[in-house]
């Protein structure tokens, strides 16, 4: 990245920054945590929304802190309700008594599980972590499969066995007609043993509208729960727009703005030059 | 007709910044200016509410937090109106979260509900159990001996001490169960190793990207009603009391709208394109 740019995202920090400590100064004490959340929350927010103009820095700078505290973030969780409760408090209740557990010998093996997985970062011992590997997949398959075969194999099987014709309800007949339709026509579309041709081949068919259906579904769906998540990052920037909030996401929102145009115009300057 | 057809062009080979800053103001618009869009009950909505309705007064009802703060817009209106409609029925709620996250909207929303609206006393009324990590292997668990795997609330009180907590040593001790899910682990574990295996009934509210997976189980009986996503949690408010996903819910609309047209337009652009290209 070119130096110019480094110093017109200096300068949009500098001037954040100052924003920031002429807002504080102007509050009492009480607001500062809150306002400094409503600071933080825009530059972050508005760092990430800026990536839909183009990749600039103030999207990097988002990137990376998001990128860092989750780390740090799953770390600590990982740390704290795992390794201290369930691990030490379980094999050394005495010196790590917050877990409230009784000690159980049995716990040595995740111990020794957990350091086989760490030999990964020694290239010539690295083949042991697959010891422990090969215990999580053999686990989370065992805990699964039952599961799997009775909620979604045996109860959904026997859901699908309906009436197709229901006595006095139109409605309920021609669900249960698309239903039934439905789930063996589609079964049928991943049947391969035999060539999609002639009456095979239709039903198949059939089956592929029910899945482009599904699909379709699906995809709605998908940009309903997008579209809520802009909603709530909305939200959250208006409230931030607001005189108890210093007008955090205003002036965040018209120096990132000022920030790229200028760099829009630089590059735009530069490129004519060359 | 060229010149409907080289717009029609156009509208395809729109600059997709654009696009963006129409979505925004879309969305901006009606958060700022509410129009007061009609919101209406759908079945499966109307299920959760009778299944709640349903649980006898008096009842221990395990709600699960299985979300964060990314999702905190469609399922934290939903955990309001849930916690609003067990309160007013004298139902004791026992919280717990099976993601990192979830103790925090827990604490979050029983603060203000729980504490604040009705002024509940913990370890009586409710109480939050908080995280545990394992993911299902948290809810094998509780099935087995719930007081192994949660010995404290988030409160570091002794679960034995919490009067809540008398006669539920199992999962199986719960009169009902409410999985406010975004993910895994969320409602489907939470079928396949409670409700189905010890026949507790449950319904739950999931994010909008969920529900395709979820549905198939509130259809076949083994979940009772569903909230889909943020028009679900409208609905829901709709039914109790109104809150912030009803004052949502115009800006999803129009948005909404918005993309169908473009989806439209986009697809007309495509089609004149192709026949221009085979002319």
């Amino acid at each position: 990245m070119s130096r110019d740019v480094w110093t017109v995202v200096a300068l949009g920090m500098i001037a954040v920054l100052t924003a920031l400590t002429v807002m504080f100064l102007s509050w009492g004490i009480g607001n500062h945590s809150v306002g400094f959340g409503f600071w933080v929350g825009s530059v972050l927010t508005l760092g990430i929304f800026s990536y839909l103009y183009k990749d600039n820095p103030f999207y990097k700078f988002a990137e990376h802190v998001f990128v860092g505290v989750s780390a740090a973030y799953w770390i600590a969780i990982a740390y704290w309700t795992q390794i201290d409760r369930n691990l030490w408090g379980r094999l050394l209740p005495e010196q790590f008594p917050q877990g409230g557990h009784e000690f159980n010998g049995f716990y040595i093996i995740p111990l020794i599980l957990g350091i086989f997985m760490l030999c990964r970062l020694i290239p010539s011992i690295g083949w042991i972590s697959r010891w422990s590997l090969a215990f999580i997949v053999g686990l989370y398959a065992g805990l699964r499969m039952y599961g799997f075969l009775q909620s979604n194999i045996m109860e959904q099987a026997r859901d699908t066995l309906r009436p197709i014709i229901v006595p006095g309800s139109l409605v309920d007949s021609i669900n249960n007609f698309l239903l039934v339709v439905g789930v063996l026509s589609a079964l049928l579309y991943f049947f391969f043993s035999k060539e999609h041709k002639g009456v095979f081949g239709v039903v198949s068919r059939v089956g592929i509208f029910f899945l482009m259906i599904s699909f379709g579904a699906s995809f709605g769906f998908a940009v309903m729960g997008r579209i809520s998540l802009l909603i709530g990052r909305f939200d959250y920037l208006i409230q931030a727009g607001t005189p108890s909030a210093g007008r955090a996401s205003v002036v965040v929102a018209v120096i990132m703005i000022l920030v790229l145009l200028i760099q829009a115009f630089k590059d735009k300057g530069s490129a004519e030059e060359a | 007709m060229a010149g409907n057809n080289s717009f029609l062009v156009k509208m395809g080979q729109l600059d997709r910044r654009l696009v963006f800053v129409v979505i925004g103001i879309a969305v901006f618009l009606p958060l700022k200016f509410p129009i007061g869009l009609a919101v209406v009950t759908t079945p499966t909505t109307q299920d959760v509410f009778n299944a709640v309705d349903s649980i006898p007064e008096g009842s221990t009802v395990l709600v699960s937090f299985e979300y964060g703060p990314s999702t905190r817009p469609e399922i934290e209106p939903m955990a309001i109106t849930l916690l609003r409609q067990l309160f007013n029925e004298k139902q004791k709620v026992v919280a717990m979260a099976l993601w990192p996250d979830g103790q925090f909207m827990s604490t979050r929303v029983l603060e203000r509900i729980a504490d604040k609206e009705y002024g509940l006393k913990w370890g009586v009324d409710y109480v939050n159990l908080g995280y545990r990590p394992g993911q299902e292997a948290v809810i094998k668990g509780i099935a087995k001996d719930l007081r192994a795997n949660y010995n404290s609330d988030v409160r570091n009180n002794p679960v034995e001490d919490l009067p809540i907590m008398d006669g539920i040593y199992t999962v199986k001790d719960f009169d009902f169960i409410f999985s406010l899910s975004a993910g895994y682990p969320g409602t489907v574990e939470w079928v396949l190793y409670a409700a189905d295996p010890y026949g507790i009934p449950m319904s739950t509210g999931v994010t909008a990207i969920q529900v395709n997976e979820v549905i198939p189980y509130v259809k076949g009986g083994q979940i009772k009603g569903i909230l889909a996503g943020m028009s679900g949690a409208a609905e829901y408010e709709n039914l109790v009391k109104a809150g912030d996903a009803t004052r949502f819910m115009d800006a999803q609309s129009v948005a909404h709208f918005l993309i169908v047209l473009f989806i439209i337009l986009g697809n007309i652009s495509y089609l004149v394109q192709r026949r221009k290209q085979t002319a």
